[in-house]
């Protein structure tokens, strides 16, 4: 990528304080107990937990099953996904014309429009307008990017109560954990953890059975009386729409509906890249999104709101306050082959195919947005300590092949990876290492060579019995797996010998 | 004082340096109805996809038969008020069933926290997806979300094939510049985000009745 297209934002979201001492992991430049350390450290145990593999194993086939069933109502889904991708399209190349039309309209209905450079601006403006009201809770249904700017933490150092409403947001929140997933946050967690988890922080006197039903009615219990006595509603939007200048919030719970519906005050956080250009384009979007984020037809509640109450309506806040997020995405524009990242609707479908994610979970990634998507926007969004997860990939493509706005996902990942070592963020080592390899790669003789010396240096290793010494090259591979057998020929020699004919 | 928004022209200021860069041109959008199959008959159509998002539908032929149904349903709830959208059929409706409940008229205010049910019209019925189109007229934000039980009644005039045209007539009606508020209602509260098993009424009604009299 040529210097006159920086994809790295222009004020980076964290300055970072003075760099801890270096080490070398797989080609990146590494600080002890950076990200990079951190996810290796975490990927590495996760992927060894059985119990954990099977509980992802079993959502992503129920997951796996309902979208299926849901591609099958569409008449053509790779049509569909062509018009959002287009719609998409349509709107992050107008983005300007289309943000100040939403502007524009929510304005008219005596609604109030923020735009926020960074995570700070957004989080001050927040907690400055909770300030001037005296409030003292606030509900949120999800949202990703107010976890992405920290929001909870900075309403907590006011004295600000913040209560998750979405079921699952709210375990995770019980848990003081991040969101395992953006469509489904407690998806790690068996009915036995929440249950336990329940009757230690919402009723002592809940019943052993674990019965979901029941849990579910615990939550709904205490939330209750947060959505009626909290004096401020936080949501997110999925879609911003600037024709009639509404947000749009797909929620199946009902959380999103009564945060926005019965406090005084609701305010919107959302992303800039939201912004669709017309009312119309939820005819595909709704759909889309759902058979993509959990297989079903349509959301249950699709909520358009574009401003306070209005004269003669029952009910209603009376402010309404939208903050628009650019934090890094803008910088993003100016990639002519990465700004489709924009385009994503946070469906969630690239982490639940990614055979990576599945393996490592969602809270290995160390960031808001884990999978595929996350991999390619973190390092944008909070700089180069992040480019380690671009190479959480296994370049298999499935990601790209699901994704309902046909981002070209792997394919980023390897232009991250390039942009990476252009900008000199990989140890020298690493480059060192690639360059052996490319050159072997090109060279027949030198490949053989390597090959031979590798079965023979192995056999003579193992036969002495070194195999996992800290002289077996082969050690980190063979920790967590069956070791690898050795052939006795190359497979070029096995391929003269005849295997090429059978 | 509200914050200043100092960022405002450095954000779009960003957006339109980076838009200067030019990308490939698009590829032509498909047409809607290369993606959805034309809904063939959309009464039918909405009956099996409102089953299917765990709806109860009535079809009934005249007002005293929709009475009589709206009599039904409040008997298999538990005592207390019912909040109701004030609207001439509505109070016709009611007068008709003369449910012995306390009723709250959304003329007199928000629904209570305590309410039963919230009784609502609708601006639109979806064939395509099983789904009711309201707004704030249609009883407030509240009427269709604080009370275990939400029954709309509607006719079988007000079902729109699907949701472009349910959009686009609501684009062209003005609705959403004249309310703060419109929500596509596809079923009953839901959740299933305990190992993805489904539970109906997570914070919004768990009954969905749709009294749908035929025109």
């Amino acid at each position: 990528m040529s210097s006159s297209t920086p994809t790295r934002p222009v004020e980076p979201l964290k300055s970072g304080a003075a760099p801890a001492p270096t080490l070398k992991i797989l080609g990146q430049e590494q600080h002890a107990d950076n990200p990079a350390q951190k996810f290796l450290r975490d990927a590495a145990q996760k992927s060894a937990d059985i119990v954990h593999r099977d509980i992802i194993r079993r959502n992503m086939e129920s997951y796996q099953a309902a979208h299926e069933r849901g591609r099958a109502r569409f008449k053509d889904w790779e049509a569909a996904r062509r018009r959002c991708q287009e719609i998409k399209r349509e709107a992050v190349n107008h983005l300007d014309k289309y943000l100040l039309q939403f502007e524009a309209n929510v304005t008219a209905r005596g609604g109030r429009v923020f735009w926020a450079a960074t995570s700070e601006e957004a989080c001050a403006y927040i907690v400055e307008l909770a300030q001037r009201h005296k409030v003292k809770t606030v509900v949120k249904s999800k949202s990703m990017v107010t976890e992405e700017i920290h929001l909870s933490p900075a309403l907590e150092k006011i004295g600000v109560t913040a209560w998750e409403t979405d079921l699952g947001e709210y375990i995770v929140q019980l848990r003081n954990e991040p969101p395992y997933h953006i469509v489904t946050p407690a998806m790690h967690l068996m009915r036995d953890q929440i249950g336990d988890l329940f009757r230690e922080r919402v009723d002592p006197n809940l019943s052993k059975t674990n019965d979901p039903q029941e849990l579910v009615a615990a939550a709904q219990r205490k939330l209750r009386q947060a959505f009626f006595s909290a004096e401020m509603g936080i949501s997110g939007a999925n879609f911003i729409v600037a024709d009639p200048g509404v947000i749009a919030i797909s929620t199946n719970e009902g959380n999103g509906r009564l945060t926005t519906s019965v406090p005084r005050i609701h305010v919107a956080v959302t992303g800039i890249e939201k912004v669709i250009p017309k009312l119309e384009d939820l005819a595909t979007l709704w759909p889309v999104l759902a058979t993509s984020g959990t297989g079903q037809p349509v959301t249950t509640y699709g909520t358009l709101i574009g401003g306070p109450r209005q004269p003669g309506e029952a009910d209603g806040p009376e402010e309404f306050h939208v903050v628009l997020v650019d934090n890094g995405r803008s910088g993003l524009l100016a990639s002519a082959e990465q700004r489709e990242v924009l385009h994503c609707i946070r469906c969630g479908a690239c982490m639940n195919i990614c055979p990576v994610y599945r393996h490592i979970g969602g809270h290995s990634y160390g960031t808001i947005y884990g999978g595929p998507i996350g991999s390619v926007l973190t390092p944008h969004l909070r700089g180069p300590e992040f480019d380690h997860l671009s190479y959480a990939s296994s370049l298999c493509g499935a990601c790209t092949t699901v994704c309902p706005v046909r981002i070209d996902l792997h394919h980023h990942l390897l232009q991250n990876r390039r942009d990476s070592v252009e900008e000199g963020h990989t140890a020298g080592g690493g480059r060192a290492q690639w360059k052996i390899f490319s050159k072997a790669m090109q060279s027949p003789r030198t490949y053989a060579l390597g090959g031979w010396m590798m079965r023979r240096g192995l056999r003579a290793l193992y036969a002495l019995g070194l195999a996992g010494t800290a002289l077996d090259p082969m050690r980190e591979w063979s920790k967590k797996r069956a070791q690898v057998p050795l052939p006795k020929q190359s497979f070029r020699a096995q391929w003269r010998s005849g295997l090429g004919g059978k | 004082m509200a914050a200043s928004n100092s960022s405002r022209e450095l954000i779009l200021e960003r957006i339109r340096a980076g838009l200067r860069v030019p990308v490939a041109a698009a590829e032509p959008s498909p047409a809607l109805s290369d993606a959805f199959a034309p809904v063939e008959n959309p009464l039918e159509r909405f009956q099996t996809e409102a089953k299917a998002n765990l709806m109860e539908c009535f079809l009934t032929a005249d007002a005293p038969r929709s009475a009589d149904q709206l009599v039904a349903t409040l008997r298999s709830l538990p005592e207390g008020e019912i909040f109701v959208q004030d609207a001439p059929s509505l109070r016709r409706l009611l007068e008709m069933a003369n449910p012995q409940r306390a009723v709250r008229w959304s003329s007199e205010g928000a629904p209570r926290e305590a309410s039963q049910a919230t009784i609502t019209l609708a601006e639109a019925l979806v064939a395509q997806t099983g789904s009711i189109f309201v707004t704030a007229a249609c009883g407030g934000r509240g009427a269709s979300v604080v009370a275990p039980c939400h029954i709309v009644f509607a006719t079988t005039d007000q079902i729109v094939p699907d949701l472009y045209t349910a959009l686009s007539g609501a684009q062209k009606q003005g609705r959403l510049k004249q309310h703060s508020f419109a929500c596509m209602i596809s079923g009953s509260s839901r959740t299933a985000d305990i190992e993805k098993i489904l539970v109906q009424g997570a914070h919004g009604p768990r009954r969905f009745v749709v009294v749908l009299q035929k025109s």
